[in-house]
């Protein structure tokens, strides 16, 4: 399988964990100690919620969620990425919204609440390989559920 | 300098300072310049932009430029000393941190400071100065160069190819599109009405009549998302010229009061209150401290200017601060009730869609015409109260200008 060429990730601290639970596999959030947050994008030192510094723990996501909204590029902002190229927002089971690509299906008006799944796909940038968490449809594909 | 601490919304300072003079820049021939569609004229510098609106807002007010003691300048690119450039040496003298009239972040709202200073008697005559020249220094909003804003900014999704403001706006329409069962169509009408709007605005840039089909026809950059829904970077510059209300009342021209303002910023699940509450709440929350420092509610407002960068997003302010109820705005506008003779005219120059984009400063020059009666083909009849509101992807600053007496 070819690995697919990607724009530059943030790296460093926090982020270079959450890349390596998703090398193996497993979609995690850091949860708040003090007020259960899950926190998207990752935080250097604090809750974006109650600011406590107990953001340590790595919780494991479910990796389900549904189709809350989409966008697709028709103007080119990276190099790395053809157009039209696809973007969706999908709502995590626990609670957290991501940008993310679809794996396997085109976004559209008859999706809207689809339940999705998590997937790695390989792909690389100017740090080297990483594991990029996109997301399939859960089959049957189901119809708009809100 | 930077900014100090802006004072928060107090009913206090509600009418105290008013606009005396306005001065803009030629932002219709400065863009035909700018293109190589006009001969004989050059695109104008950063300095000469700052110079004609100084200029203009002193002849405005009837002031000469060795009365100004107070100069607040916000420039992108960066200009460090604009009192020399300008040829003042004020003693009050502050650079914006954010080139937004009304902040991104508290303590950084430039109209707020500069009321604050002139109520504080740090000064009595103050020019508030803007200029942009994105066309010269060929600014991108979106991609890899684009490095703004900290955690919470589009940064972060660069590997799933997600960037851009308009990728912003364009989420957040994708899922109002789903909820409320509204069509690319019923959007289309909102960028057709600012520009018949602009027809009646000589200064704007964009004045050639469009049509639903021309709109629909036309190419998007995101979809759900046209070119013609979203905003058109231009060069020029805004200066207002602020004084005491009383001092103001001495002037040639009808003083317009800054009567209230408000300001509230998402600070977590930014992706949350984008899509999932459309900023209703941040909305709500400025929305109600401005109208609470003016006295005034929702329905004494004859006059809206909401910061539109991108046509949905014009909607959604309308919506979120009370004029429409949720996911009745393209139905009202379908109606007419936000064209000019309707209930509620919105952003009667064109906006920044159509007229210029000047990152709100138009629209405080917009409500002091309308509010002095001077809007001429596109005057609204008998305005007391106008509230224009800058509106990011994050935050919420509305701005409420009154005519003196009301
Ligand atoms: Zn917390």
């Amino acid at each position: 399988m070819m690995t697919q060429r990607r724009p530059d990730r943030v790296l460093g601290g926090p982020h270079d964990a959450f890349w390596r639970y998703c090398e193996q596999g497993e979609l995690r959030m850091q949860r708040c100690g003090a007020c259960q947050h899950l926190q998207w994008p990752p935080v250097d030192a604090a809750c974006e919620r109650c600011a406590s510094t107990d953001v340590r723990r790595w919780d494991r996501l479910s990796g389900r969620g549904h189709l809350v909204s989409w966008c697709v590029f028709e103007r080119a902002y990276y190099q790395e990425l053809p157009v039209p190229w696809d973007t969706i927002l999908v709502e995590l089971a626990e609670g957290p919204l991501v940008v993310a690509n679809p794996h396997g299906f085109r976004p559209g008006p008859a999706l809207f609440g689809a339940r999705v799944e998590a997937r790695f796909t390989v792909c690389a940038d100017g740090a080297g390989e990483f594991h990029l968490p996109v997301f399939a449809l859960v089959e049957p594909p189901a119809p708009a559920d809100g | 300098m930077r900014l100090s601490t802006a004072p928060a919304a107090s009913a206090a300072l509600s009418r105290e300072v008013a606009v005396a003079g306005i001065g803009e820049s030629d932002y219709r021939e400065d863009f035909d310049a700018s293109r190589g569609r006009a001969p004989d004229r050059r695109p104008p510098t950063a300095a000469e932009l700052m110079t004609v609106a100084f200029e203009r807002a002193l002849a405005d007010a009837g002031l000469a430029r060795d009365q100004v003691d107070g100069l607040v300048w916000c420039t992108d690119p960066q200009v460090t000393d604009a009192p020399a450039l300008l040829g003042i040496s004020p003693p009050y003298r502050a650079q914006g941190a954010s080139i937004l009239p009304l902040g991104m972040a508290a303590g950084r709202d430039v109209i707020p400071t500069a009321a604050g200073a002139l109520a504080e008697g740090r000064c009595a005559t103050l020019a508030v100065l803007y200029t942009t020249t994105p066309r010269t220094t060929r600014k991108q909003f979106g991609g890899v160069t684009y490095t703004g804003g900290g955690r919470n900014s589009y940064y972060y999704y660069h590997p799933w190819g997600w960037s851009s403001q308009a990728a912003h706006w364009a989420l957040m329409f994708t899922y109002y599109a789903q909820l409320y069962g509204v069509t690319e169509a019923d959007l289309g009408r909102v960028a057709v009405s600012l520009r018949a709007a602009a027809t009646r605005n000589p200064r704007a840039i964009m004045r050639q009549p469009l049509t639903i089909e021309e709109y629909l026809d036309s190419p998007y950059v995101v979809r759900p998302l046209r070119r013609l829904d979203l905003c058109l970077p231009n060069d020029g510059a805004v200066c207002l010229i602020l004084r005491r209300t009383q001092d103001a009342r001495t002037g040639p021209r009808p003083p317009v009061l800054l009567a209230g303002w408000g300001d509230a910023e998402v600070s977590e699940r930014k992706l949350h209150h984008l899509v999932k509450d459309q900023l209703a709440t941040v909305m709500r929350a400025a929305g109600d401290a401005a109208l609470a420092m003016a006295g005034l509610g929702l329905g004494d407002i004859g006059h809206f200017q909401g910061y539109d960068a991108a046509t949905c997003h014009l909607v959604g302010q309308l919506e979120g601060y009370g004029f429409a109820k949720p996911g009745t705005g393209l139905r009202e506008w379908a109606a007419g009730r936000f064209d000019l003779g309707g209930e509620l005219p919105v952003n009667t120059s064109g906006g920044m869609l159509s007229e210029a984009y000047m990152h709100g400063w138009n629209f405080i020059v917009e409500a002091v015409r309308q509010l002095r009666g001077e809007a001429g083909a596109r005057q609204v009849g008998g305005l007391a109260a106008a509230m224009m509101a800058i509106t990011t992807t994050e935050s919420a600053h509305p701005l409420i200008l009154t005519r003196d007496g009301t």
